[in-house]
């Protein structure tokens, strides 16, 4: 079972590491993951969700999440990636979450997110068939994409923004500039437990400089006097009805497709992470860490919590320290399910002050760029992936400059550009497939037998 | 043989992280704010914040050191004008007597000085001040920044003090192109209110004034019957095409008056959050109602106004 861990890997993805330090480890996680559930709270709070619903979505989101990681992570036979990659609320679906709300309320959300995975579910057997469109460069591109669809939420966060258009101060500058270098100096010169632990060390100073730099972080903690240390979730209404709208449907399918590319990209960056000597993808992996995904979003939706994703800043964080032991993401879902019944402890990891998560992501972005670009360098370049790349990535990044503009688009186009990762590996898809059409029909003639001239050299 | 074999003490580690977790809330959990009377929890964005605290921090300079400290304002007039927003102080009376931005309005009786739409800025301001639903003096109207020939959107905030010589004046700031605050539309919906309950149906033709302080940028106070019978209606005169307000849906198909009105059955006031389209994002942006109800001539209305909602970064 113990799998020969490759040279700097800490450890391996088969590694169980000791008692403690699978604790501490999967702490570190678990803050990082703790990101997402902000989500969960501005969802109540768009929609006028009382205290006690707020507490309740917390509640059952962590519970979705952590078994969503368990799932992914644990090996099971026909089920999960068996890599560290943990579930957290998926970002992306919290727009249209919102409309739902808006719409049928909670009864409605649940109904779509069950939809949303059921669709993953079944887009995860054809990922087989992305086999022959995957080339090494386009895998590559797709894993620099994960870290790049984590800036404008790192950035916003980093930034200690809170609206649109409001003032960034200076000191959540210096807090999140603090707590992203304590976290890169003790990932590039630390040793041991230094270095393993750079994130969650980031963090701590990062959180203990904020109450030094802007007391009014220390003062938001105040809140957590009225937090019972333990609670069980308070099942009302919203939450013991499920429906459906079929005026829904196009826009979840859109946005379920766009979260399977995600978890795509995901899980193809964990596994580049995780099993570096692998020449090719192996697609068996990502089949079954798709359907984990879909099984987990879709049991989000029975339970009343939000849509859960794959978290690319964990599998960030996992490859920038070279700790990527599946059973840590296992120890993560764990400890997420029992901290959601401790609202004191989730309501303190919710207020942990967001240039301090905006530098987490940011150091774990990092990797997933820098790893991304590598693999696409790998191969031989020629000026048919320069223009795969360059043209998908011109678009894919638009998304993202000029979202504005996309907004006075026809809706096909809309459909299409979404976000920067699932436009530019649909666009990078595209492109080879047409760049390459002189190479791959003479080919496949030939294969028919309906031509014997010609063809590729 | 791995790099971990060298990580002898992982529990210590933990302990620490757990002694330090713990001490952090504890203190945090104990921490108090200190004795301060301004209370800025109403507003949502860092830039009204900002400008009320400035505002307040000078009126209290200005309460402890009276008149003498005009000089000290002029002295170093550059700590009280910012790239966002600078300070005035002007007696009740109008005239001007410290303008950090402008100072050319200095020794000025500007009290009848009236902005591009025909707001008379200072007699708002006084109004404002008496205004005890509007603790810290908010008035909206267009401005300029010095140096530039555009009209620009403003709010002001406003303190009254009285110096220790026995003066009354007022220190104010304002920010250009405001965010929009829920608190200004509850502060005109509530003044709409009691102005309805001091002076009846004669204060309908004020609040509907669109200069007066009802009405500025996009928001309007307005006011009907419970069975949507418009008294002064929320967008442009209702005559050519009847408005019925009962039935008006927002982007996702929410009766909002109609919510809001039966809301109103059992309390007093409410806030209804709708979604609206923009133009410019592909998602529906948040708006919200804010609606009172009160007696006219012994009949139930209802006074409200609809403001945007602060948006995602």
């Amino acid at each position: 079972m113990k799998s020969k861990a490759p040279k700097q890997i800490e450890y391996g993805f088969n590694e169980m590491p000791p008692p403690g330090q699978l604790l501490i480890l999967s702490l570190q996680h678990v803050m990082l993951m703790f990101v997402s559930i902000g989500l969960a709270i501005i969802f109540a709070g768009q929609i006028n969700g009382s205290t006690e619903f707020t507490a309740t979505l917390v509640m059952l989101s962590m519970i979705a999440a952590g078994i969503g990681s368990i799932i992914q992570s644990a090996g099971f036979p026909y089920i999960g990636s068996g890599y560290l990659c943990p579930n957290i609320c998926g970002p992306s679906y919290l727009s249209l979450s919102l409309s739902a709300a808006w719409v049928g309320g909670m009864p409605l959300v649940r109904g779509m997110i069950f939809l949303t995975g059921l669709v993953e579910m079944a887009f995860a057997p054809l990922v087989h068939k992305l086999k022959n469109i995957f080339p090494q460069f386009i895998v590559g591109l797709v894993v620099a994409m994960v870290g790049v669809s984590v800036i404008r939420m790192s950035v916003i966060s980093f930034f200690g923004l809170e609206f649109r258009a409001d003032v960034v101060r200076g000191g959540d500058i210096a807090i999140g500039a603090i707590s992203l270098l304590v976290m890169v100096f003790a990932n590039i010169w630390g040793r041991g437990l230094v270095r393993i632990y750079c994130l969650l060390i980031g963090m701590v100073v990062g959180w203990i400089a904020s109450f030094i730099i802007l007391p009014e972080y220390f003062l938001k903690l105040q809140i957590l006097k009225s937090c019972p240390m333990f609670a069980l979730p308070v099942i009302g209404p919203e939450f013991r009805h499920i429906s459906v709208r079929a005026d829904m449907l196009l826009p979840f399918l859109v946005i379920a497709i766009s979260g399977s590319l995600k978890s795509f990209g995901n899980l193809l960056a964990a596994q580049k992470a995780s099993q570096p000597e692998l020449k090719e993808v192996d697609y068996t992996r990502i089949r079954k860490g798709i359907l984990a995904d879909g099984v987990a979003t879709a049991m989000a939706g029975l339970l009343g919590g939000l849509a859960v994703d794959t978290s690319s800043s964990n599998i960030g964080l996992a490859g920038s320290t070279k700790v990527l032991s599946r059973w840590i993401s296992v120890g993560a879902g764990v400890m997420f399910i029992l901290l959601a019944f401790c609202p004191k402890v989730t309501w303190a990891m919710s207020l942990m002050p967001k240039p301090v998560l905006g530098a987490s992501m940011i150091f774990a972005g990092c990797f997933m760029i820098s790893a991304g670009l590598q693999e696409m360098f790998q191969e031989t370049w020629d000026s048919r992936k320069t223009f795969t790349v360059g043209i998908a990535l011109f678009f894919g990044l638009s998304t993202a400059f000029l979202p504005g503009l996309y907004a006075r688009t026809p809706a096909y186009v809309q459909a299409v550009f979404t976000d920067p990762l699932p436009t530019s590996t649909v666009l990078a898809i595209i492109l080879h497939l047409l760049i390459n059409l002189d190479r791959t029909v003479p080919k496949m003639l030939r294969r028919i037998g309906l031509s014997t001239t010609g063809g590729h050299k | 043989m791995i790099a971990c074999s060298r990580f002898s003490h992982p529990l210590a580690l933990m302990r620490l992280v757990a002694a330090i977790s713990a001490l952090l809330l504890v203190t945090g959990c104990n921490a108090r704010r200190d004795g301060d009377a301004l209370d800025l929890s109403v507003y949502q964005y860092r830039d009204t914040r900002d400008l009320v605290r400035f505002a307040y921090d000078a009126a209290r300079v200005l309460e402890r050191g009276g008149l003498d400290s005009l000089a000290a304002f002029r002295a170093h007039r550059n700590r009280y004008r910012t790239s966002e927003f600078y300070l005035y102080i002007y007696d009740m009376h109008g005239k001007n007597l410290f303008h950090a931005g402008m100072p050319r309005l200095e020794g000025r009786n500007l009290s009848g000085l009236s902005d591009i739409n025909g707001k008379r800025v200072l007699r708002l301001i006084v109004q404002a001040l008496d205004d005890p639903d509007n603790p810290h003096g908010w008035v909206h109207y267009s401005w300029w920044e010095p140096g530039k020939f555009y009209p620009v959107t403003k709010s002001s905030c406003h303190f009254r003090v009285k110096t220790p010589e026995g003066e009354v004046l007022f220190a104010g700031a304002g920010i250009d192109y405001p965010h929009e605050e829920k608190e200004f539309v509850r502060i005109a919906v509530d003044g709409a209110v009691a102005l309805i309950g001091k002076k009846g149906a004669a204060a309908l033709a004020e609040i509907a004034d669109p200069t007066s302080g009802f009405n500025f940028r996009d928001v309007r106070v307005f006011a009907f019957y419970p069975d949507g019978e418009l008294l002064i209606s929320p967008v442009l005169d209702d005559r050519a095409v009847p408005l019925r307000l009962l039935e008006c849906r927002d982007e996702v198909g929410n009766p909002i008056f109609a919510g809001a009105v039966k809301r109103l059955e059992t309390q007093d006031r409410v806030w209804s959050v709708f979604m609206a389209r923009s133009r410019y994002q592909r998602q529906l942006v948040k708006k919200c109602l804010y609606l009172r109800k009160t007696r006219l001539d012994g009949k139930v209305i209802c006074v409200g106004a609809v403001t945007d909602l602060p948006q995602p970064p």
